[in-house]
């Protein structure tokens, strides 16, 4: 009987500490199954959980007869180890029961499978009312439904928007009130597009286009705290700020709302870890605002000319003059003060011009190009340099180097000095045509120019 | 005990003696010679046990290395490409390097006793299956020492990461020697399969029919069959895999209309049912040590045939749930999801059949038995896991994350190695005639117990707050750290419980203060319990006429109508085989062949060589024919023995 006593006393000692220990640790982590923020992932969440209830109740009912006879049947001395207990084969009526409740329970997670199976792979039919109602949907969260083609590249991704013929890298901005239809390519190997708050994971397979798609869950993000707080624009700046103002990079568990972190979950190659990507929950007015600023900006026909003295000028407008001072046939952006009339003021003056941007900006775009940076990173989408991740509006990113750092002066001058020491492998380092000669490689020691580039990429708001 | 025993030729055996081409090495040869030459069922299960512990050892360290290098985040104790390089190896290794021979040690020692036969139907068959085991363990490993370092594709090696185009080191060598390596070791184990078969259902004792066998040797057979099933399937993939790579060919290259989904279904098709035969052994031990330490029949034996056949049989059918992920459609997954579920009915069976089986036993709760009881809780975690996944929605956030590292974990070293580490103790001491140290050997369980649970079941949260696997580092800020942290603690106290445990076995066959076994030092209930420990070369003095079912046990409890009866010696006495080289060039052979195609691929490799790769697969080539046709012309050769009537 003390025995027992102790025993009991052990295992509850045991209970307690589990459940504190699991109690302690939280479950809203950045990348956390467990913290489900849309409809599909909760749709897997919940099916999950009834698996977790299930497998509880049949490991306790059938570890829980182990133990029992393991402790019953025990031999409790040498002699009785020496018995023969009666030599019985089996008991056909007992097994078959078993059988039968065996597959009974799995009907119970059967069910509820198929239905995820349905939900994750088809997009609810707009004019299907009872789904939409049984799936507490409106039928403008469907019909507005966005669509992004993501490419999977190594080690980085695409996100275009072939609705609004725009395409970004590695932050994937989306409505948080509307389906994101997602279709996935890939240009190289597998790789696999999850963010398990939004829904759960599907492959980028070559020569394939698979599909998937998820809406997240605007009350849950925003939870009841202003959309400011809760669901910073990106359009303005404002996710970055308030990212870097609240984050430290180390924080678990203070996430921006609004924030969505992603990783590829196919093992693609040297660099498969830092394959990483964020997503970023928009309002609609902020969704269709970041999209207009970057249509604008990557708009060929929008790129500011040389001044035209048979033209007018709004205040703001943004025209270019030769500019000696940043090399011998460098042309420099200049915004207009005032409004000008034509051909009022065809020269440079502080009263009616003033430079745009910065002295290391408009350096820093010529490295962009001297420095053949060019070659691979498009910025205001020209056509050529899709190799590397496209770079317009790069200033508003949170993100560094696939979602790997920050996205701010300090980490950035350690990218542009050496990426392979933070990245190893990756191809902007050890990519084709690459090697010590190549002038990325002589940034090392050069603060100058690291801080130039520097102002450029950042300046691309 | 000694066996007197005399060279004997009866006039037929004369005549077969003079037609030998080749003299074969006789009854005589000692120490490495011996080993070498071998063809004794009983030495080649202790040289597969003793090799796959060296590699379970070898696969070990490299678990611990990607443990340490995952400690926290942004570590640097290994690269990208050394990280991806270890858990391709650790995968590789410890799937056909030391589960699946570990499987073999027990199938060739124990079966052939089992059924009453005195050595398996090919002897130098098997020979040659254990040295083609021992060329691929070779090849495989020799990849760290040649251009791009050992592969980094993953055990899987999903197409097209392993087309050359996506090679990231240039005139990467790994997964040439990755396909060489899988396909010599399926060679071994077809042709230890093929030989499995026939012994089980040609050269059973009188009297032994097929539902008196053991369930252990039914599961060999059951495994046997599977191999020889799923087999050809990675061995057709591997050989397109060779072509993409070595001719140019487009199976697997998208750009040229190949289909990277092709190499899936055929990888798993052959890696589900691959499962199955990891598992399977290791179910078939844990089936004849309950009954025995419990002290009564196995709970409903046929049942437990059956569910084991049925296990194998639908195994083929749920090859495409490890590929929920890759958008096969609405249609597939959910039939494969259905498939996958039913599959649990008959793995549960076995569970209540196990606790049917202690249910109004005696139980003893030996060190055997300990491994056994451990086996059946943590199997039950891995199915249970392992339900969730058949699940699609469940699957699509658990896929290549932790949880399901930490579920095939829970089925592999919880499941099968728990099984093998309880077949070791359960048999050694028939093998070696010594007892272990009982107390050692519950401190390895408890120190394996303890360190596994520590080590994966914080994996099964750490997929759930989304860490993916095979990924060789982590950022700051997911809250990855501490769980990690734990996870690699108890890897390495689950790595020294493995370890003091190899020491163990090993030490049993060479410490003389342990004490003699004696013949049935468990009170077993199988006839391999009739012989001496350790078993005589020719095994079964006189073979035995069996009666029932656990026929150790009626013998010893039974009515006198249940006790087995022994044939004749007869004037022939007990022929023996003589020992063979040629299975061992022949795989010497197979093995310069392998490495000369290996590097016929890199031209630079050439000058390394004092022939070009060409000659040397040429060579190999001719030593393989060599080593074929002196085996067909060697002759039977034997000797005969002649036990005293009194040896068993």
């Amino acid at each position: 009987m003390r025995r027992l006593l102790a025993l009991f006393t052990r295992a509850t000692i045991a209970t307690i500490l589990f459940t504190t220990l699991f109690g302690c640790s939280r479950v809203d982590h950045k990348q956390s199954a467990l913290d489900p923020k849309g409809l599909v992932s909760q749709n897997q969440y919940d099916v999950f959980m009834l698996s977790v209830w299930i497998t509880i109740f049949l490991f306790c009912a059938v570890g829980g007869c182990l133990l029992y006879v393991l402790w019953k049947y025990r031999a409790k001395s040498k002699e009785e180890a020496m018995e023969i207990p009666p030599q019985s084969h089996g008991n056909s009526k007992i097994e078959a029961s078993l059988i039968l409740i065996s597959a009974l329970i799995l009907v119970i997670l059967a069910i509820p499978t198929l239905q995820g199976v349905v939900l994750m792979n088809r997009v609810p039919d707009a004019n299907d009312e009872e789904t939409l109602k049984k799936l507490n949907l409106d039928r403008s969260q469907i019909e507005g439904a966005i669509t992004v083609n993501v490419t999977g590249k190594r080690f980085f991704w695409v996100f275009e928007y072939p609705q609004f013929g725009i395409v970004t890298a590695n932050e994937l901005v989306f409505p948080a009130n509307k389906a994101v239809r997602i279709n996935l390519r890939t240009e190289d190997v597998i790789h696999s597009f999850w963010v398990p708050k939004l829904a759960g994971k599907m492959d980028l397979m070559p020569g394939q286009e698979n599909f998937m798609w998820f809406i997240a869950d605007q009350e849950k993000i925003l939870s009841g705290k202003p959309t400011t707080e809760a669901m910073p624009s990106v359009f303005d700046g404002k996710m970055r700020q308030t990212v870097f103002a609240k984050q430290k990079f180390s924080d678990e568990f203070e996430p921006v709302g609004g924030l969505f972190y992603g990783q590829c979950a196919e093992f693609c190659g040297n660099s498969h870890a830092y394959m990483s990507f964020r997503a970023l929950a928009q309002t609609d007015q902020d969704f269709d605002s970041w999209v207009k600023r970057f249509q604008n900006s990557q708009n060929p026909n929008l790129q500011p000319s040389a001044y035209n003295p048979e033209e007018m000028y709004n205040q703001g407008a943004i025209v270019t003059f030769a500019d000696k001072s940043l090399g011998e046939q460098a042309q420099r952006e200049y915004r207009s003060t005032k409004k000008i009339a034509k051909a009022e003021a065809p020269n440079l003056s502080e009263k009616s011009w003033i430079k745009a941007h910065s002295d290391d900006y408009e350096l820093g775009k010529q490295l962009f190009s001297s420095l053949q940076c060019v070659q691979c990173h498009a910025v205001n989408r020209t056509g050529i340099g899709a190799k590397g991740p496209n770079l317009t509006l790069y200033g508003l990113r949170t993100s560094l180097a696939a979602g790997w750092m920050r996205n701010d002066e300090k980490s950035l001058s350690t990218w542009l000095r050496n990426s392979n020491e933070v990245k190893f492998g990756n191809l902007m380092w050890n990519g084709e045509g690459v090697d010590d000669t190549h002038p990325l490689r002589q940034l090392e020691n050069d603060d100058e120019k690291v801080n130039q580039l520097i102002a450029y990429l950042l300046g691309q708001i | 005990m000694a066996t007197e025993s005399i060279d004997y030729a009866s006039p037929e055996t004369k005549s077969k003696v003079e037609t030998k081409v080749f003299p074969r090495p006789g009854q005589h040869v000692t120490g490495i010679v011996d080993w070498l030459t071998t063809i004794d069922h009983k030495k080649i299960g202790l040289l597969y046990g003793l090799t796959a512990l060296f590699f379970l050892l070898l696969g070990g360290i490299e678990a611990l290395l990607i443990r340490s290098q995952l400690w926290s985040h942004n570590m640097e104790i290994l690269t990208n490409r050394q990280y991806n390089q270890m858990f391709t190896m650790h995968g590789t290794t410890m799937v056909f390097l030391v589960i699946m021979p570990l499987s073999a040690a027990f199938f060739n020692f124990i079966m052939p006793l089992q059924i009453g036969a005195r050595d398996v139907a090919f002897p130098r068959m098997n020979t040659l299956s254990l040295w083609c085991f021992f060329a691929g363990g070779i090849t495989l490993n020799l990849s760290w020492f040649f251009t791009g370092g050992a592969p980094a594709i993953g055990w899987f090696g999903y197409a097209p990461l392993t087309d050359t185009r996506f090679a990231e080191v240039m005139g990467d060598m790994g997964p040439d020697f990755w396909v060489f390596s899988l396909q010599i070791l399926g060679i071994a184990s077809l042709l230890a399969s093929f030989n499995f078969i026939t012994t089980i259902i040609n050269m059973r004792a009188p009297g032994m029919t097929m539902m008196r066998l053991p369930v252990f040797t039914w599961m060999t057979l059951i495994v046997s069959f599977l191999i020889i099933l799923a087999f050809p399937a990675i061995t057709i993939a591997l050989a397109e895999l060779m072509f993409d790579r070595t001719y140019g060919t487009n199976f697997f290259d998208f750009l040229e209309g190949g289909k990277p989904h092709l190499w899936q279904h055929l990888f798993w098709i052959f890696g589900h049912p691959e499962v199955y035969i990891l598992i399977l052994p290791a179910m078939g031990i844990v089936s004849e040590i309950i009954p025995v330490f419990s002290r009564k029949p196995l709970f409903g034996y046929g049942l437990i045939i059956f569910s084991g056949a049925i296990i194998g049989f639908m195994g083929f059918a749920v090859w495409s749930h490890h590929m929920f992920t890759t958008g096969m459609g609405v249609v597939a997954t959910s039939a494969f999801s259905i498939l996958t579920m039913l599959i649990a009915i008959p793995t549960g069976i076995k569970i209540f059949n196990w606790i049917g089986t202690m249910w109004g036993g005696r139980i003893r709760f030996d060190t055997p038995m300990l491994f056994a009881l451990g086996f059946i809780t943590m199997f039950m975690i891995g199915g249970f896991t392992g339900i969730m996944h058949s699940s699609v929605p469940i699957d699509a956030q658990h896929q290549d994350s932790y949880f399901v590292v930490a579920h095939f974990h829970y089925v592999l070293i919880g499941g099968a190695l728990f099984g093998l580490f309880a077949g070791f103790y359960f048999w050694l001491p028939k093998m070696s005639g010594r007892l272990m140290n009982e107390k050692l050997g519950k401190l390895v369980f408890t120190l394996m117990f303890i360190g596994f649970n520590v080590t994966f079941f914080p994996m099964h949260y750490l997929g759930m707050i989304g860490q993916p696997r095979r990924t060789h580092s982590y950022n700051e800020g997911h809250g990855f750290e501490a769980w990690n942290q734990i996870a690699t603690i108890g890897a390495f106290v689950l790595g020294i419980g493995i370890a003091i445990g190899i020491y163990q076995f090993v030490s049993s066959f060479f410490n003389k203060k342990l004490k003699p076994a004696g013949k049935n030092p468990w009170d077993a209930r199988t006839i391999e319990w009739t012989l001496s420990s350790p078993v005589k070369e020719y095994n079964f003095a006189r073979t035995p006429i069996i009666k029932s079912r656990d026929q150790a046990w009626e013998n010893n409890y039974g009515p006198k109508e249940k006790h087995a009866q022994q044939e004749a010696l007869g004037d022939h006495g007990v022929h023996m085989p003589d020992h063979s080289w040629c299975p061992l060039v022949t795989a010497l052979g197979l093995f310069v062949m392998v490495i000369g195609l290996l590097f016929r691929q890199t031209i630079e490799f050439a000058e390394l060589f004092i022939a070009t790769p060409y000659e040397i697969a040429i060579a190999g080539g001719s030593l393989f024919v060599l080593g074929i046709v002196m085996w067909a012309l060697e002759g039977p050769g034997g000797y005969h023995l002649f036990p005293k009537e009194t040896e068993e």
